[in-house]
């Protein structure tokens, strides 16, 4: 072993070496295993983007949170009958909350959505707006990047507050503080007293084009019972999840006076609900990137396999030459295993450059739509990458290699380019 | 190994290449003793085969039929791995064309052996860098071959086969390519091996050349026509030329 040191030594320079002699050639060669890990980088990317968006989703959705509502989230059941549910209304809502025993906090809120707000001359259209209880302010995820969220006092006697999310303040007040300036919610005027951090991921972008206001003054804008209202329940811990929506299940049925017979004519959401379309966006992109990934990986084989033949040949007094001084057929065969090897990670280094570069002019130019984007390729990415081409170098150069290695070393001597 | 064991032993050795359909004999039974410390030309026409006896000498090539004893060792036992530690370890290869590595420097090529004996980067410097001074290339370590001269050329790939201090020295018409007075100084290295132990094997043309030797085979179409000493007395006179 210590005596093969040398060797594999003088295997990984010559290898280098004849990669320096050829620049170009190697990296034409080496196109196709470019392309494939600028194809692996790319889908590492998107999918460690996509696992950062489910990630800051669960935690602002929250992992222990259940949601009471009229609709399931995630879409699904027969659409006509889930059109025809009645709503929940404010009084069920207050019923269930009283009657949930095993859970850490229940808020209610009710949205309007599509709604514009105004302020001096400038408009936001699009937007959420939210009643919800100062309780909601209190909860791990909901932090503020200013002031603070409204109080209970506030929203007991339904105060003209409004805390706004990080898009609605971009969008009215640009850089300026928002903080004691008035904004019209239908023509009536609140008085923002604090902004959300950036909050909106992927799956809830949303989140950061709502005004939060108080519970009652939402119904003061648009009336008790116009819309149908969510409960929120926080576990008390994530384990009791299941429990809890369990209870809760029950609770909302007799809330809602169903027959023991009857479909739950209601939903009870969770984070959880996006983990389905996320494995299928994983999938979609898995598929995809493996596909491209694949097929580039073929061409650089076919590539490479082809170049170190005409490597082979070439070299092939050198092969004798080296047999002649001392060279087993192993050492001819690693000698140019790893030359192919070092081509494919060469490719692979530009290709990840490549990927580099376009990932960081993607997510320059998609920051405000998209940052959920990751800025960078992941690192485990960038090690599968090298790894997988050096898989690839050492199957495109295994025919030629050992062609090399069974050069009768006498023909080989003789040989004149 | 028994003590009269002679350093190479060939036994009816035959070596056949197939052409197509037809089978050309290069060696028709050749029998060979060489002892330690020999100094041996061998002489015959284009063709007669003997670039075929220097190559299974070697360890290159292996015989068609019979027995190639080297050191006690029959060759024809051993596997890949084990012929390529001899030819590193005991046989010196000096060829008619050079042989060198164009792109890499005189050190460079001189390593190359010491590589395969698995020695260290620093003590293959201090080898080959002793094995061209002792070849009169002190001065020109980092040349590569193209920018030395034939003469030049032919001393590094001596002092290649010298590196590893193997005990044969094989050399195929090694002043081919030089003219005669590069010949002559090359051919007084050779002597000088000779003095000092190793056992010196040469193929030539020239009878200028077979002169320095102590022994001198001549082979025509495959078989030993004759295997004689070599007269003192030329050799002497040689020898004070120098
Ligand atoms: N690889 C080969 N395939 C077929 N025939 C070969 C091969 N090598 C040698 N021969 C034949 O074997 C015979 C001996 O060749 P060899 O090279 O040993 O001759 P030589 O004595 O060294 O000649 P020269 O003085 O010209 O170098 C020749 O007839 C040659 O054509
Ligand atoms: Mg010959």
């Amino acid at each position: 072993m210590i005596r093969r040191l040398a060797e594999y030594a003088d295997v990984f320079i010559s290898a280098l070496e004849s990669l320096r002699a050829n620049p170009l050639r190697s990296l034409l060669t080496a196109l196709g295993v470019t392309i494939g890990v600028a194809f692996v980088s790319l889908m590492g990317w998107a999918l460690g983007s996509l696992d950062a968006a489910w990630e800051s989703t669960l935690s602002t959705l929250g992992q222990d949170m259940l949601y009471v509502d009229k609709w399931n989230w995630a879409g699904g059941g027969n659409w006509r009958s889930v059109m025809n549910r009645k709503n929940i209304t404010i009084d069920q809502a207050e019923e269930i909350a009283r009657r949930v025993r095993a859970a850490s906090m229940v808020y209610i809120s009710a949205d309007a959505w599509g709604k514009t707000v105004v302020r001096a001359d400038k408009k936001a259209s699009g937007l959420v707006i939210e009643g919800t209880m100062a309780r909601f302010g209190l909860l791990p995820s909901t932090t503020l990047a200013e002031g603070r969220f409204f109080s209970e006092m506030e929203e007991q006697h339904a105060a003209a507050v409004a805390v706004i999310g990080d898009g609605v303040r971009s969008a009215l007040f640009g850089n300026r503080s928002p903080l004691g300036e008035t904004i019209r919610i239908e023509g009536r005027p609140f008085v923002v007293v604090g902004v959300m951090n950036k909050r909106g991921t992927l799956f809830t972008d949303f989140l950061d084009r709502t005004v939060y206001i108080p519970l009652p003054a939402f119904f003061g804008l648009y009336g008790r019972y116009s819309r149908s209202v969510t409960v929120a329940v926080k576990a008390r811990s994530p384990e009791e999840l299941g429990e809890l929506r369990d209870d809760l299940r029950g609770i909302v049925r007799s809330v809602r006076m169903l027959s023991p017979d009857a479909p739950d004519d209601f939903a009870i959401n969770e984070a959880q609900v996006f983990r389905d379309q996320v494995a299928n966006i994983r999938m979609v992109i898995g598929m995809v990137g493996i596909g491209l990934t694949a097929l580039s990986f073929l061409v650089g084989v076919i590539g490479i396999t082809n170049v170190m033949f005409v490597a082979v040949v070439e070299r092939t007094k050198e092969i004798g030459i080296r047999r002649a001084v001392g060279a087993r057929r192993s050492s001819i065969l690693a000698q140019f295993l790893a030359e192919a090897a070092m081509l494919c990670v060469a490719g692979a280094l530009v290709g990840i450059a490549l990927a580099g570069g376009l990932i960081a002019v993607a997510a320059l130019l998609l920051r405000t739509q998209m940052e959920f984007l990751l800025p960078f390729v992941p690192l485990n990415v960038v090690a599968l990458a090298v790894g997988s081409s050096i898989c690839v170098g050492v199957i495109a150069g295994f025919v030629p290699a050992l062609r090399a290695a069974r050069l009768d070393p006498v023909e080989a001597l003789r040989y004149e380019a | 190994m028994s003590p009269h064991s002679p350093l190479i032993l060939l036994e009816q050795v035959t070596k056949d290449y197939r052409m197509g359909s037809e089978i050309v004999h290069a060696l028709r039974g050749v029998d060979l003793s060489i002892e330690p410390n020999e100094y041996v030309a061998i002489m015959g026409p284009s063709g007669s085969g003997k670039s075929t006896l220097m190559n299974i000498l070697g360890c290159l090539d292996w015989p068609t039929s019979g027995r190639y004893i080297l050191d006690g060792t029959d060759v024809s036992s051993l596997d890949d791995a084990a012929l390529a530690r001899i030819r590193n370890q005991k046989i010196g290869f000096v060829f008619q064309t050079f042989n060198l590595l164009p792109r890499a420097t005189a050190l460079k090529n001189v390593e190359l052996p010491l590589i395969y004996a698995g020695i260290s980067a620093d003590e293959r410097r201090r080898r080959a860098q002793a094995a061209l001074e002792s070849v009169g290339l002190g001065d020109r370590l980092r040349h590569k071959p193209p920018e030395l001269s034939g003469g030049q050329r032919q001393r590094v790939a001596i002092a290649r086969a010298l590196v590893t201090n193997p005990s044969i020295i094989l050399a195929d018409e090694p002043t081919g390519n030089l003219d005669s007075k590069t010949g002559a100084e090359i051919m007084a290295l050779f002597e000088r091996i000779w003095r000092e132990g190793n056992t010196v094997i040469l193929v030539t043309h020239e009878d200028d050349i077979a002169r320095y030797a102590r022994r001198i085979i001549r082979i025509r179409d495959g078989r030993i026509e004759s295997d004689a000493p070599n007269s003192p007395e030329t050799v002497e006179a040689l020898t004070m030329q120098q």
